[in-house]
């Protein structure tokens, strides 16, 4: 708590102060000028989130005048209800959970999209692959019931025969492919396929960005209200998180080794970090991030997501997608 | 004791085998792999084991304070005990799926959500065998204390607290490992460390020993509890703590359907003006007039009850089967071990073992092993009923009149027949008492690996739901399952009174 009375307007002014400041080599005393807000993460704290870690550790966010704390997620941590009730002022989804939110009557904008290519993947082992949408045919596919829709939107977009695949009920665990219960697992690029290489098991992983399944993930989003009301805090933090990924991608292991040394009681493992984070690269950056900087997406790439969306049984407009806050982020 | 040694022997022995016998599928990792990985990580476990102990220690008071504080409210007003163990079963059905994020959004980062659902996994089985415990008192004792002309306090200092200690060390008993299950399964709405953050992790890198070594920890530290709790017992009250032998609430008459209705308009009023007190966003925390809509008259409502009507359906023939054979596993494994005593030292560990170990440690590694079909869900569910119904039918076998048996004695009857005669009658009580208390567990066991593992069923449509922020068909899968609950309860209550209106008259005397 400030130890005087501070208005939202007066915090928002002294940390424009300090962000004026910090160019010129003065900072403001951040126990007074912070604006408290929180960043909702998807999952547990992993090099996921490492571009977050950085802007964190290198006090960023402090110079800008936002004190951010980084919200872990969790199998029974969905990160709508936070955003809804303003206890996170930004959270970490991705365009098919927030069009489904925003059809429940949440009032989301995507303000930002970390990964640009979807981090879905089949997964296979070598000698029985899967290398194209064609190969799925007569396999036996181990997935979570609740990823039909994904599947079947695969198929569609790559003229296969859904029925043609038989969908095994599994939890999400590289096991049941290693035991050859199944031919092929539907899972992220980043987890379970890392998990196989770190066990000394090479595993085939088909990308579905690459045929057609164009779905944002790892997508920031806030309220209208926030957009409206809270625009200096939301270009700090995203300013912090674009300065993040950046130095994130010029040293991924270094991201990693920041990510295993900042959260000593997770369980993480360097060479699993290290790994993970050479792996997402490829998903978050590309010649367009290059060109309009991080988080920046093309009215193309939204037009493909409305498609993918619609077969994955959701109604989306363009607006669902905001590029006020990287404009100002990248332009200012 | 020595058959308890030799038997733990052979366990680990089998245990070991296993493990050596399948070491390339991924699936077991033996007892010295364990003990070699909790080694080399003695640190991350120790302090994991610290946070999740701590909060589960604080979920428990919490948890046990505040049954001991609803039972002394129903002891001063009894008019009061319906409605406190109707409110009382209600929110113990709750699901955690649906109450974990909503106690995250109240009470923001930080421990609180882990010691609450700690709480609310204890204060049931507490508080019920309490109200039974605290009615235990002979009425002759009760008069003395009339006839010297004291009053309802002496009667509660002098009889009351005494006659209900026992009661309390066997509720105390089985709520230890319900804390820390409680506390792990609150790590998963966004804590930053414990046991049930790094069980998650563990599980998607497939670190098999990681996660045998969590399973082992738990299940030790679980163990160890409910014998320090029973040892403290032993100390204090010289005799083995009972098995709640709680007569059941009020049967299917007029009286008691009016209980119910007053419980229902309670239950909902609470929720209208809980949800509004604490600003909950309508967003996600739905309220009754809207979980009404949503399934009698909104456009899709037809959609929406067949879409319920499904899962619980299949959640149906994973739990019934599931509870039936726990039962039936219980009941069977205490008349054997009537029969013949010698294997008690053996299995009775075991039994303790397999309930102390958190569902959410092995939900991953049954389904790992007994598939995801049907088969990992059913063992699962049958494990968390077993062990109650075994405890209790034990003490319920000892409950044989003696002087019957000395009768069969002198016509030099059978062990068999003495079984058949006089042991299980007398064991009914006991069983009826634990087939109550464990539908809540079984719904709970069912809802969790549904949720954590098979994704099917009515626990994977409440983690689907939430996931794609449906939180009309959530709430409403919410409403089902504490229904459901609420009505198995009811039905195993009905029948207890018919059957031990014949079997034990003195149980169901008012």
């Amino acid at each position: 708590m400030p130890p005087f009375p501070l208005t939202r307007r007066r915090m928002l002014q002294m940390g424009a102060a300090g962000l004026a400041l910090s160019q010129v080599g003065l900072r403001p005393d951040p126990a007074h000028a912070a604006e408290t807000v929180a960043l909702q993460l998807s999952w547990l704290h992993s090099v996921q989130f490492a571009g977050s870690y950085i802007a964190q550790r290198n006090g960023w966010w402090r110079d800008a005048g936002l004190d951010v704390s980084l919200l872990q997620g969790g199998p029974n941590a969905p990160v709508e209800p936070p955003v809804v009730a303003g206890n996170a002022l930004v959270g970490i989804s991705a365009a098919d959970y927030t069009a489904a939110a925003v059809a429940q009557g949440a009032p989301f904008k995507i303000i930002g999209v970390a990964m640009q290519k979807n981090p879905f993947v089949i997964a296979s082992l070598p000698e029985n692959a899967v290398r194209q949408p064609a190969d799925l045919a007569g396999k036996r596919i181990g997935m979570a019931i609740a990823n039909t829709p994904v599947l079947q939107a695969l198929c569609q977009l790559n003229d296969v025969d859904f029925n043609a695949v038989q969908i095994v009920p599994t939890q999400y665990s590289a096991q049941p492919l290693i035991s050859e219960d199944v031919d092929c697992l539907l899972c992220w690029e980043t987890d379970l396929p890392v998990a196989m290489a770190m066990q000394g098991i090479k595993a085939v992983t088909m990308l579905m960005a690459d045929h057609g399944y164009a779905v944002h993930s790892q997508t920031y989003i806030a309220t209208e209200e926030s957009l409206a009301d809270r625009r200096d805090a939301l270009v700090a933090l995203m300013s912090g998180e674009v300065r993040g990924w950046n130095a994130y991608r010029a040293d991924t292991d270094a991201a990693a080794a920041l990510t295993v040394e900042m959260f000593p009681d997770a369980g993480l493992d360097l060479p699993t970090q290290k790994l993970q984070a050479q792996r997402q690269v490829p998903l978050m950056f590309s010649a367009q991030t290059d060109q309009h900087g991080f988080g920046w997406w093309s009215d193309e790439a939204v037009e493909d997501n409305i498609r993918t969306l619609a077969l994955l049984g959701s109604k989306v407009t363009p607006d669902l997608w905001d590029r006020s806050i990287l404009d100002a982020v990248h332009g200012g | 004791m020595a058959d308890a040694v030799i038997g733990t022997l052979i366990l680990l022995a089998l245990w070991q085998g296993l493990a050596f016998a399948l070491q390339d599928r991924f699936l077991i990792a033996g007892p010295a792999q364990v003990l070699g990985w909790s080694i080399a990580n003695a640190g991350l476990i120790g302090r994991a084991l610290v946070v999740t102990g701590s909060n589960a220690a604080l979920g428990f008071l919490a948890g046990n304070l505040a049954a001991i504080g609803l039972a002394a409210l129903a002891l001063v007003v009894p008019r009061l005990i319906p409605m406190i163990s109707g409110l009382a079963l209600v929110v113990f059905c709750l699901p955690m799926v649906a109450t974990g994020p909503i106690l995250r959004v109240m009470m923001g980062p930080g421990n609180g959500p882990q010691i609450v659902l700690a709480a609310l996994a204890v204060y049931y089985t507490t508080l019920i065998p309490l109200l039974a415990g605290l009615r235990a008192a002979p009425a002759s004792w009760l008069d003395l204390i009339h006839v010297y002309g004291r009053g309802r306090w002496a009667e509660l200092r002098h009889i009351r607290l005494r006659a209900a200690l026992p009661y309390l060390a066997a509720g105390l008993q089985i709520a230890a490992p319900a804390a820390f299950l409680g506390a792990m399964v609150g790590e998963f709405t966004g804590a930053e460390r414990g046991m049930g953050v790094l069980t998650i992790r563990f599980t998607r890198a497939l670190d098999i020993p990681a996660i045998w070594s969590l399973a082992a920890i738990a299940a030790l530290v679980a163990i160890a509890a409910y014998a320090l709790i029973g040892g403290i017992a032993r100390r204090i009250l010289h005799e083995p703590p009972p098995v709640i032998l709680a007569p059941p609430p009020g049967g299917p008459t007029q009286r008691g359907w009016m209980q119910a209705l007053a419980v229902l308009i309670a239950v909902l009023a609470l929720w209208w003006a809980g949800m509004r007190l604490a600003g909950l966003s309508p967003f996600f925390a739905k309220r009754p007039s809207d979980v009404l809509a949503a399934l009698a008259w909104a456009p899709d409502a037809a959609q929406t009850r067949g879409t319920l009507a499904t899962a619980l359906a299949q959640t149906a023939r994973h739990v019934l089967p599931g509870y039936c054979a726990g039962l039936a596993l219980g009941a069977g494994l205490a008349v054997l071990l009537g029969l013949v005593p010698r294997l008690s030292a053996v299995l009775t560990p075991l039994a303790v073992a397999l309930r102390s170990i958190p569902i959410v440690t092995t939900a991953p590694l049954i389904v790992l092993l007994a598939g995801r079909g049907a088969a990992g869900t059913v063992l699962l569910v049958a494990v968390m009923v077993f062990f109650p119904t075994f405890v209790a039918c034990q003490h319920g076998l000892r409950q044989a009149p003696g002087r019957i048996l000395d009768v069969f004695d002198s016509y030099a009857a059978s062990r068999l027949r003495k079984l058949i005669h006089v042991g299980i009658p007398a064991m009914l009580p006991a069983l009826f008492a634990a087939a109550r208390i464990s539908v809540p567990a079984a719904v709970l066991a069912v809802t969790v690996v549904e949720w954590l593992a098979t994704g099917g069923g009515i626990g994977g449509l409440m983690s689907l739901s939430a996931s794609v922020s449906d939180y009309d068909m959530l709430w409403s899968a919410v409403v089902l399952v504490t229904l459901m609950s609420w009505l198995g309860h009811a039905v195993i209550s009905a029948a207890e009174r018919r059957v031990l209106a014949t079997h034990a008259p003195e149980q169901v005397r008012p």
